[in-house]
């Protein structure tokens, strides 16, 4: 059997933000999207119900302690059914103290095995939950087959390198410098006067010379042309749009605060409080890594499990770093810490004060309207060009809270009185003066 | 028509000698010495590179230099793995501590950010001496020196904790098997639970003998206290009762004596009916006498006739007077007079370290009745317990190879008892350990060496005072491979348990919750000790004419030498360069310590300081001779106020193992001084050549303009309104008259919409010890730039003390004797021989008519609407026009890089990767060629501003202050918001006391100061 997630526009869009910065393969990949729309529809329909509610189920209510094919906090749970009856099975699960309080004897030497670890009662399951949880205990995460379309999606380089160009031109020159000669040849043979660069080029020189007035025009216009495109130029440095450094971890914004709906602050809890929004340290990575240790990703194309089953490689690199022994689920004793060495992208230089506090907090913005779309990036890319000239254009157009912050209490009336009914912006209450965030 | 005419550059040239011909072919006399700046001559004549060769070499590496700078570095962010749970990082985290460094105490609070200690603040529970001296503010860079001691060392090697912990095991065993003595040398210990390790290695070892000891020693003073009360301790100092204070020659406010009286004494300097009235008779002029209201000059061998005399006046009866002045009898007579009027609420103070002479102090505050009143000897201050005669016998038994093992911990004698014969009585020791904080000269010559934490490092206790318990917590995981004297010696013992578990378990005995204490910093657990106040003013009367008998025996000579104390102290923090570079309250010098000699004197012994072209001063050299030793090459500076036939020479200086930036700076004084003694006979003698000043203060008086405004109480007291003595300057206008606060030519900026920043500063309660600039340079990033470039004016500090002498000369004067303006003027700038001093801390004004901001071409410097005058370093091109613009010079110029640039390597703290770690993350650290000054603390401000709008409420008046204003002990600065109502600022604003700096100028600025009000008639 073989069954896919629901492919819906959230992945379209996904692949067509990225392939944004890449215009030239849009085409393609808009193909490829289309033809996998299609043929995942036509899959999903094939899938089997109640082993797809069981899956559901599964991981909203045990996935946090079992696994299907190893211990986690409780027994792993694959073909569970084989191995107990299904009634004991419904029973346990929906009220498992209850169970042991009958002196079922199974019961009571499972939660002796368990050294005493209590299991959540599910009185909320229905049998039929819980034999669709079972179905997909015994059916498991099925291994698909990559797809053709897999294969399709995953060669995509960049080809425009400037050798490339180099080289293209030259032919094209070798080509034209071809085409000439034949068009002489021809001319020739008609009689007519061959073209010849260099006189042609004479002819010009001459004419160039009897019209001055044009070409202090065209000087000047070039000229121009050469500054502005030289300021813009210098303008640039230190603009650092787009940036989008590869990370130590492909940790996945996407995925996290885009799939999963994991609030910014959650991991970078001290925006709120502090001028750094901070990295996660590790151990925040951890309060859900513990247990999600990567086995049961899928491919969000294909739905196969992407590592096969076993961990993924990225979250073990958090295990490295922190010192965490997956297989016996305890931190290693006296083992070694290697700090994540994350590269950082945004970079504002230190002659600026930035405060995110300031922002979050007291100013209620919200994450996206400066660092853009994060939910959507997988690889995290500086989408505003910070540059001084963005900052100030925010001040001048968003509004204060002085309605609502009691900070402004005794100045409200004033700023209302000085400003008549105009919008009080950051810029009124002084956010352009160079010494609020140059010191 | 063409000149025929030739010149000719010499005889030779005429002639055309041989050597003329060949000067003509040479383009230069002298060979160039090209090998001297190039490096080595030999590669560069060998050379195949030609000069295009090197100008195209240096062209392309520009453009390549050029064209990678586009390029962005990759910056790395690295979290925490694990991150501390009451960690935010970019938000301070505080906590309450106790500072010590051998020789002073202080509460203090400790501001940590990502878990390293940036800055020492006051104590905000009250505990004793909850204040920070520029000491304590500048220690938290002593943490951060790179000449620490890394590990254990046994001379020039290194070594392991373990093998100095076995081998101090095996030298006491033997040392108590061949019957020498185990001598545990240290500085005052006033921990209790350090005592209690002590206390417990004593009774493990028979053998076994504590000996305290300190650098600048009081140690003549405790056996006095200790006749009176059986306690060897001082008896505290209530100076906020006291109506009238008489100290003969102790510098009181400078808080040597352990304790600080400052903020007591400021405390009722306040103008009003309530105003102390403090009588100051002293040799050197100091900063307490600066402050006094009546100064009188006394040689230190007249201080013992003096407080006789003035025993004798207060009590009618007639002790032996020594030899006295007849000036300094009639200024003692009128001293008496006004101190029998305030029975009770007085205090008379003695100076120096003479037994005799604070036994007679003892006995005039007896028969005063301020025992009990302003005399607390119940109330027992620990802080300073050497003892010097028990460190002679110890250096004895040492020389007659009588102690089998040392361990100096904390001290270092070979530097501050250069003659007692410590560092030859060293090698006589079988084993002598050092436990101190670096490689110093007493380290060096022990045969193990061992480096202790730092007190920013450590665990530990106090009782700095009879019924206060204080604690010492780390702030930060040790820096190097240290550990506690109290672990050493309790592993010596065989007790394997850390001193942070043994302190707990002390303080959980006390019935003390462990944790609050860590909160607070401390718990007040008791009254005093309970010493009877009666009982020991009875044994001083009845002791006192022995005192006075003892007083007299005193030496005298041509000339007599005082010892006093600078910012640096006795020298333990010598290797902190913000001390250094901190000029002296009454000297403005830096960099130094010299010899103060009186202007007749120097006039009479050519004695010379001369100003240079570059404005620098440069002095004479002396040889000084104390008791057959002899200082040569000592720098004499001449002070006004010094007295005739006195010099002051200033201890701490002249280390030579301190480290890179105190090593050869000054002369060391101790080499001087014997037995303790603070003062004694010299005499100096003229030497050859010249001595370079680093002084930042050129113009020593006012010359007759209001800059610190000045009046006595009496005036004061007659007009309320300020009229007669605090004139607002007047214009006169189309518009008729108005003050320069009126006048404007321009549209004045918003300043009534939001907060409007106003700072004053009470020239009544600033006593000059320049705790403030300290603290400023460390909150701002404010580098360090070293002696040479503060001789050149180009020191950098934001905020200035100036102190101001007056003069014989005024405007009255010169009117009444019909002399002439020039003359006038000219008398005007030689201070008076025994001046009256005012201190003026000076720092941007933040003018609100900034004459800066009008000059900037790139609006670099520009208004906030807040009344603050910004200045955007990125924006600044270094025009200097500012600078240059500026009324009251309060702009900086960074004319080097100083945090990169090697010539400054040996002074900065920015220069090393651990002296970096002190910087304030939050302040930028400027570059070359920007323009920088005081800001008003911007960062703490906008720091505080987005406190009150995370919680959604106003802004306290209390919220928060500038460095500076948190640093002041005696409370001279006040900050906040006029346009709060309720604030403080705006009440001080309306005194008639305020006024502004310069007023006529009409900058208008946002700080103002409260006038100077003397306790006089």
């Amino acid at each position: 059997m073989l069954f896919l997630p629901r492919f819906d526009e959230r992945c379209l869009l996904a692949i067509l933000m990225k392939q944004k910065k890449r215009p030239v393969h849009q085409i393609s990949a808009l193909f490829v999207a289309i033809t996998l729309i299609f043929s995942s529809l036509g899959f999903s329909a094939q899938a089997a119900p109640d082993v797809e509610l069981g899956k559901k189920l599964f991981k909203q209510n045990c996935a946090s302690c079992h696994k299907l094919d190893k211990k986690l906090i409780g027994p792993e749970l694959g073909g569970i059914s084989q191995r107990r009856s299904e009634e004991w099975l419904i029973q346990w699960i929906k009220d498992n103290a209850a169970l042991r309080a009958s002196g079922d004897a199974d019961a009571i030497a499972l939660f002796d095995e368990y050294s005493g670890s209590v299991m959540n009662a599910f009185p909320a399951l229905s049998d039929d939950d819980i034999r669709s949880i079972l179905a997909y205990t015994d059916a498991g995460d099925q291994k698909s087959a990559p797809l053709a379309a897999d294969a399709a999606v995953a060669p995509v380089e960049e080809e425009n390198s400037p050798v490339m160009l180099i080289i293209l031109g030259s032919f094209l020159l070798l080509f034209l410098s071809l085409l000439l000669r034949i068009r002489n040849t021809l001319k020739q043979v008609q009689g007519e006067k061959a073209t010849h660069l260099l006189q042609d080029a004479n002819k010009f020189y001459l004419w160039v010379n009897s019209n001055k007035r044009f070409m202090t025009f065209l000087t000047i216009v070039l000229s121009l042309w050469f500054l502005q495109v030289t300021y813009a130029y210098l303008m640039g440095i230190g603009v650092e749009q787009n940036y989008q450094p590869q990370q130590p971890i492909a940790f996945s914004h996407k995925v996290h605060a885009g799939q999963n709906k994991v609030d910014c602050n959650y991991c970078h809890s001290s925006a709120r409080h502090s001028k750094q929004s901070g990295i996660p340290s590790a151990n925040v990575c951890m309060n859900c890594h513990m247990y999600i240790d990567g086995s049961e990703i899928t491919d969000s194309l294909t739905g196969a499990l992407k590592y096969g089953g076993d961990r993924s490689p990225e979250i073990a690199k958090i295990y490295a770093a922190i010192g965490w022994d997956p297989d016996k689920r305890a931190y290693t004793d006296g083992g070694e810490q290697k700090p994540i060495k994350w590269v950082r992208v945004h970079n504002l230089p230190d002659l600026a004060y930035f405060n995110h506090a300031q922002h979050v907090t007291a100013g209620g913005v919200e994450c996206q309207t400066c660092h853009g779309p994060v939910e959507t990036m997988d690889e995290v890319y500086q989408y505003s060009d910070l540059t001084m000239g963005w900052c100030i254009n925010c001040h001048r157009e968003t509004e204060v809270k002085t309605e609502t912050n009691g900070y402004y209490a005794d100045m409200h009336d004033r700023l209302k009185e000085k400003f008549k009914g105009e919008k009080i912006t950051v810029e009124k209450i002084g956010g352009l003066e160079c010494g609020k965030c140059h010191y | 028509m063409a000149n025929e005419k030739k010149y000719w550059k010499g005889f030779d040239q005429l002639a055309n000698t041989p050597v003329a011909q060949k000067l003509a072919q040479n383009e230069f006399v002298e060979e160039i010495p090209v090998a001297d700046f190039l490096g080595n001559q030999q590669m560069m004549e060998s050379s195949q590179t030609s000069r295009r060769d090197f100008l195209k070499y240096v062209g392309f590496s520009t453009a390549a230099a050029t064209l990678a700078s586009c390029e962005s570095p990759i910056v790395e962010s690295i979290p925490y793995l694990i991150k501390p749970e009451n960690l935010v990082p970019g938000v301070p985290n505080y906590y309450a501590t106790s500072y010590t460094d051998g020789q002073d105490f202080a509460s203090v609070l400790v501001k940590t950010r990502e878990g390293r200690p940036i800055k020492i603040e006051p104590g905000d529970k009250g505990f004793f001496n909850s204040g920070t001296s520029a000491r304590a503010q500048a220690s938290v860079l002593s943490l951060y020196d790179s000449a620490r001691l890394t590990g254990p060392r046994k001379g020039e090697e290194s070594s392991s904790w373990s093998a100095v912990e076995s081998a101090l095991k095996q030298a006491a065993t033997k040392a108590q098997e061949e019957g020498k003595t185990f001598v545990l040398l240290t500085g005052s210990v006033f921990s209790p639970s350090t005592k209690e390790v002590i206390d417990r290695v004593r009774s493990a070892y028979g053998n076994f003998v504590h000996v305290q000891y300190d650098a600048a020693s009081i140690s003549q003073k405790l056996d006095a206290w200790e006749a009176l009360t059986g306690a060897r301790a001082l008896p505290s100092y209530d100076v906020h009762l006291a109506n009238v204070i008489v100290s003969i020659g102790e510098d009181f406010l400078s808080g040597n004596n352990g304790q600080q009286l400052a903020a007591a004494y400021a405390n009722r300097r306040k103008p009003g009916a309530e105003m102390s009235r403090h009588i100051q008779f002293e040799t050197s002029l100091s900063m307490t006498g600066s402050n006094a209201d009546k100064r009188v000059k006394l040689k230190p061998s007249e201080q013992g006739a003096a407080l006789a005399h003035l025993y004798n006046k207060v009590t009618g009866s007639s002790v032996k007077v020594g030899t006295l002045s007849s000036d300094v009898r009639k200024s003692l007579d009128s001293a008496a007079t006004e101190l029998l009027a305030a029975k009770g609420a007085s205090l008379v103070l003695a100076g120096g370290n003479n037994g005799a002479n604070e036994h007679l102090a003892a006995a005039i505050n007896a028969a005063l009745g301020n025992m009990g009143t302003t005399v607390r000897p119940d109330r027992a201050v620990y802080i300073l317990q050497g003892n010097d005669r028990s460190f002679a016998n110890t250096v004895a038994d040492m020389n007659a190879g009588r102690v089998g093992v040392l361990v100096a911990w904390g001290v270092n004698p070979v530097y501050s008892a250069p003659h007692s014969g410590f560092a030859q009585g060293v090698k006589k020791v079988d084993f002598s350990l050092a436990l101190t904080d670096r490689w110093d000269e007493t380290a060096s010559v022990c045969s193990v060496a061992a480096p202790v934490p730092h007190y920013l490092e450590s665990w530990n206790d106090f009782m700095p005072v009879a019924g206060t318990l204080t604690v010492s917590q780390p702030t930060i995981t040790p820096l190097f491979d240290s550990k506690p004297a109290q672990e050493v010696l309790l592993a010596l013992i065989g007790e394997s348990t850390s001193y942070k578990e043994f302190l707990k378990g002390n303080i959980s005995e006390r019935g003390l919750s462990v944790n609050s204490v860590l909160h607070d910093g401390g718990a007040i657990i008791g009254q005093g000790n309970g010493t009877s106040s009666a009982a020991a003013g009875a044994k001083a009367l009845a002791g006192v004419a022995a005192a006075a008998d003892e007083a007299a025996k005193v030496k005298t000579g041509a000339f007599e030498i005082e010892f006093y104390q600078k910012a640096v102290g006795a020298g333990f923090q010598a290797n902190n360069p913000w001390l250094h570079e901190l000029p002296d309250a009454i000297s403005r010098n830096t960099w130094d310590n010299y010899l103060t000699v009186s202007a007749a004197d120097a006039l009479a012994m050519g004695l010379i300081n001369e100003s240079q072209s570059n404005g620098a001063i440069n002095g004479s050299l002396v040889k000084l001779t104390v008791k057959g030793r002899t200082l040569e090459n000592v720098p004499v500076w001449i002070q006004p106020g010094q007295t005739a036939k006195t010099l002051g020479l200033a201890i701490g200086y002249g280390r030579t193992k301190a480290g890179k930036v105190a090593d050869n700076v000054g002369v060391n004084a101790f080499a001087l001084m014997s037995d303790g003694a603070t003062s004694d006979v010299a005499t100096i003698e003229l030497m050859e050549g010249e001595h370079e000043f680093a002084c930042t203060q050129l113009g020593n008086t006012m010359m007759g303009r209001k800059i610190v405004n000045e009046t006595t109480l009496a005036t004061f007291m007659a007009d309320a309104s300020g009229k007669s003595w605090n004139e607002k300057v007047e214009y006169h206008t189309m518009l008729g008259s108005v003050t320069a606060n009126e006048a404007s030519l321009w549209l004045d900026h918003d300043h009534e919409t939001m907060h409007m920043w106003n700072m004053s500063i009470d020239l009544n309660n600033c006593i000059g010890c320049g705790a403030c600039v300290v603290a400023c340079s460390i909150e701002n990033n404010v580098p360090v730039v070293g002696k040479e470039e503060v001789r050149r004016s180009r020191d950098m500090a934001w905020l200035r003390i100036d102190r101001y002498y007056s003069s014989d000369m005024t405007e009255e004067r010169a009117d009444a004797e019909n002399i002439g303006g020039i003359e006038m003027y000219a008398s005007m700038e030689v201070p008076a021989e025994s001046p009256q001093v005012v201190f003026q801390p000076v720092m941007c004004q933040h003018c609100n008519h900034a004459p800066c901001e009008t000059v900037c071409p790139v609006v670099a410097t520009t208004h906030s609407m807040e009344g603050l005058n910004h200045m955007t370093y990125n924006r600044c091109i270094g025009t200097r026009y500012c600078a240059n613009n500026c009324p009251y010079k309060v702009r900086r110029f960074n004319w080097f890089n100083y945090q990169a640039n090697e010539q400054f390597a040996d002074v900065n703290p920015a220069q090393d990767d651990l002296g970096r770690m002190v910087l304030n993350p939050d302040v930028v650290v400027r570059s070359r060629g920007v323009m920088e000054k005081c800001s008003l603390c911007i960062q703490r401000i906008q720091y505080a501003k987005l406190e009150a709008k995370k919680k959604g409420s106003k802004m306290e008046d209390n919220a928060f202050t500038t460095a500076c204003a948190q640093a002041c002990s005696t409370g001279a600065f006040t900050f906040g918001d006029v346009n709060n109502k309720d604030s403080q600022i705006a009440a001080v604003k309306k005194e008639a006391r305020a006024y502004h700096l310069l007023e006529e100028v009409g900058t208008q600025p946002s700080v103002f100061y409260q006038t100077k009000v003397r306790n006089q008639a």
